[in-house]
């Protein structure tokens, strides 16, 4: 019979403890650091991108490029930053330790900013007959009934997207990470609920009934 | 970083320890775990079987005693009122055995009968054995050895459910399992903080130096256990020893069961919650263990239901609006979850406790449990014990208002 006291082993035990606990906080934070690797990655693809439609744009300005081409390569963006806000919604609903996904939240969010304002810009130089889809949602702290309409928003517009296809540039931007420019363009179409949809920088839509409600308003 | 991550690497970290303390003391004592304390010396011992309307088991309880392979000095059946036959049933035998004696006396609740039964007890040790348990024929014989030792103040075998064929009574059985067997090990640690009822045997010095049962405390067995730890009377657990107990068969019995237990520990965490953080291990750890189960069960149920109640509020909100429009509710979009870290570790943990409660079912070599499939095991794990937070509940509101019966 072992009779001898063994009280050390709670000490022992918690030393044990702490060296698995953390060794899974450091695990949960490589896969984390991982995953922010890939947005960063994703965003610097995008930055180039975007930088060859401006001088695309710029150069159209200048020595006359084709406009068809700056159109499509125009399109071909707005897909691939489309797909890319799906990807990085769920890394961020995954994150938990790794708050500089929050950061790369708002560089996107500027880009995004930026590719609408060059979207308005082709649409006037080259006549181009797409819809600029902006959709202004909560990101920090949103109640359970934005919660809800969001969720239904962005379901909505992927089907929208899905049905029309290019002839949408459909622009997720959160509304509400104070960054300057985005609240200047707010205060400019007047929208101070969250979640709206700006069509074509005319029409606001906080309300949906009806699918009809927002094809009606797309080219 | 949110509240709700942190509150579950609190758990999480919680779990590890405990997983980590009940491993190293299983790898450090798994040659002795199925040891019996040699017996050296001869105890005169006196068997009290407190019965309130125990007609149907009372009879093989006092057969089971005196079955016994140890010399008992005397059996008291304490009959507390019983309005059935107990009392008749248990004076038939009075011919057959010559040890027995029957107390017939008006009912005043299991604490204060014991507590009569230990005024005229003469045995250096008193066994308690529920009227509807069976001690198993070398029970008594294999706890009395740790007596030898002075500082010992209560010894207790391990509790088998005697009735295990259905889904229900089966579940009882792994957590009986479980329950010994972490019992076992928590006595390596001076840690053991019950001595159930079914049986356990008292020194009877022990006994009255604490003043016998508290007559006031639901669970007379807990507090017992507590009182004594606190006197700085060691408890002790043979696996070898058995005696086997009827579990509950119907949910609401069971229900009731458990809310007694809990309501007892509640009773026992405010009559001694001065003692925390003092006076050896009920300080140092079982009454923040205790605290700490209760803590957790109920943040863990709050968290629970505001996750479930917003989600649902949440999803509702969003079916109305979806369906109103004529958009999809799931796409595959939806289906496609990218988990994080806290999942992994959650998934982990979990395939950790079962693998750890297949292990302890494997360990205690009970045939009926090793037969256990993996369904009853997965069923124990994930809704067995997640009922309990919600008993834990009813017995705090049970607490707060008053009530203390059965």
């Amino acid at each position: 019979m072992v009779e001898k006291n063994q009280k050390y082993v709670f000490l022992y035990a918690l030393i044990i403890t702490f060296v698995i606990f953390n060794f899974g906080i450091f695990m949960g934070y490589k896969l984390e650091s991982s995953r922010v690797d890939k947005i960063d990655e994703m965003y610097i693809e995008a930055e180039l991108d975007l930088l060859d439609q401006r001088i695309q744009r710029e150069a159209f300005e200048i020595v006359g490029l084709d406009c068809e081409d700056s159109i499509q390569a125009n399109i071909d963006f707005a897909d691939k930053i489309f797909n890319e806000a799906q990807k990085i919604k769920k890394f961020e609903n995954a994150n938990r330790m790794n708050s500089e996904i929050l950061f790369q939240h708002k560089r996107f969010d500027l880009l995004r900013t930026l590719f609408w304002m060059n979207s308005i810009k082709i649409k006037e130089k080259c006549g181009a007959d797409y819809s600029n889809v902006v959709y202004f949602y909560e990101y920090d702290n949103p109640s359970l009934e934005q919660k809800a309409e969001q969720s239904f928003f962005s379901n909505l517009l992927v089907e929208l997207k899905e049905k029309h296809g290019s002839k949408i540039m459909l622009i997720p931007i959160a509304g509400d990470e104070s960054i300057p420019s985005i609240n200047l363009l707010m205060k400019k179409y007047e929208i101070e609920e969250l979640p709206v949809i700006l069509i074509d920088e005319k029409t606001k839509i906080n309300e949906v009934n009806d699918k009809e409600d927002i094809e009606k308003y797309l080219k | 970083m949110e509240i709700l991550p942190i509150i579950y690497l609190g758990y999480m970290f919680i779990s590890i320890y405990f997983l980590s303390l009940f491993l190293m003391l299983y790898f450090k004592n798994r040659n002795f775990l199925f040891d019996v304390p040699k017996l050296t010396r001869k105890y005169s011992l006196s068997v009290l079987v407190p019965a309130y309307n125990e007609e149907d088991t009372i009879g093989k309880t006092i057969e089971s005693i005196f079955d016994s392979d140890y010399l008992i000095k005397e059996l008291i059946v304490l009959n507390d009122g019983s309005s059935d036959k107990t009392g008749e049933i248990a004076e038939s035998f009075l011919k057959k055995f010559s040890k027995l004696k029957v107390i017939n006396k008006e009912n005043s609740g299991k604490a204060d009968s014991l507590n009569q039964g230990i005024e005229i007890a003469t045995g250096e040790l008193i066994a308690v054995v529920d009227a509807d348990s069976y001690p198993e024929k070398d029970a008594f014989s294999k706890l009395v050895g740790f007596f030898d030792d002075e500082k010992v103040g209560v010894a207790t075998p391990f509790i088998v459910p005697r009735n295990r064929k259905s889904f229900f009574e089966r579940l009882q059985s792994i957590e009986y399992s479980v329950i010994a067997f972490t019992r076992k090990l928590l006595g390596y640690v001076d840690a053991i903080y019950v001595t159930p009822g079914p049986l356990a045997i008292y020194r009877k010095d022990a006994l009255e130096k604490i003043g016998g049962f508290d007559t006031q405390n639901i669970t007379e067995d807990i507090e017992a256990t507590w009182h004594l730890t606190k006197e700085g009377y060691k408890r002790k657990m043979c696996l070898n020893a058995r005696a086997t107990t009827t579990v509950p068969t119907k949910l609401k019995i069971w229900f009731k069961q458990r809310r007694r237990w809990n309501l007892g520990g509640l009773q026992c965490i405010s009559k001694y919650k001065g003692d925390f953080f003092k006076k050896g291990m009920l300080g140092f750890f079982i009454l923040p263990f205790f605290v700490l189960q209760l803590f957790l069960g109920l943040l863990g149920l709050s968290i629970f239901v505001y996750l479930i109640t917003s989600r649902a509020i949440s999803n509702y909100l969003f079916v109305n609006h979806s369906i109103n429009v004529g958009t999809s509710v799931i796409t595959m979009d939806n289906l496609l979850i990218t988990p994080s870290f806290l999942n992994y570790l959650g998934v982990i943990l979990f395939v950790f406790g079962t693998i750890f409660t297949i292990a302890v079912l494997f360990i205690m070599k009970e045939k009926f449990l090793v037969k256990q499939n993996i369904f009853n095991l997965l069923f124990y794990l994930l809704i067995y014990l997640s009922v309990y937070p919600f008993i834990m509940i009813t017995s705090l509101y049970h607490y707060f208002r008053g009530i203390r019966k059965w």
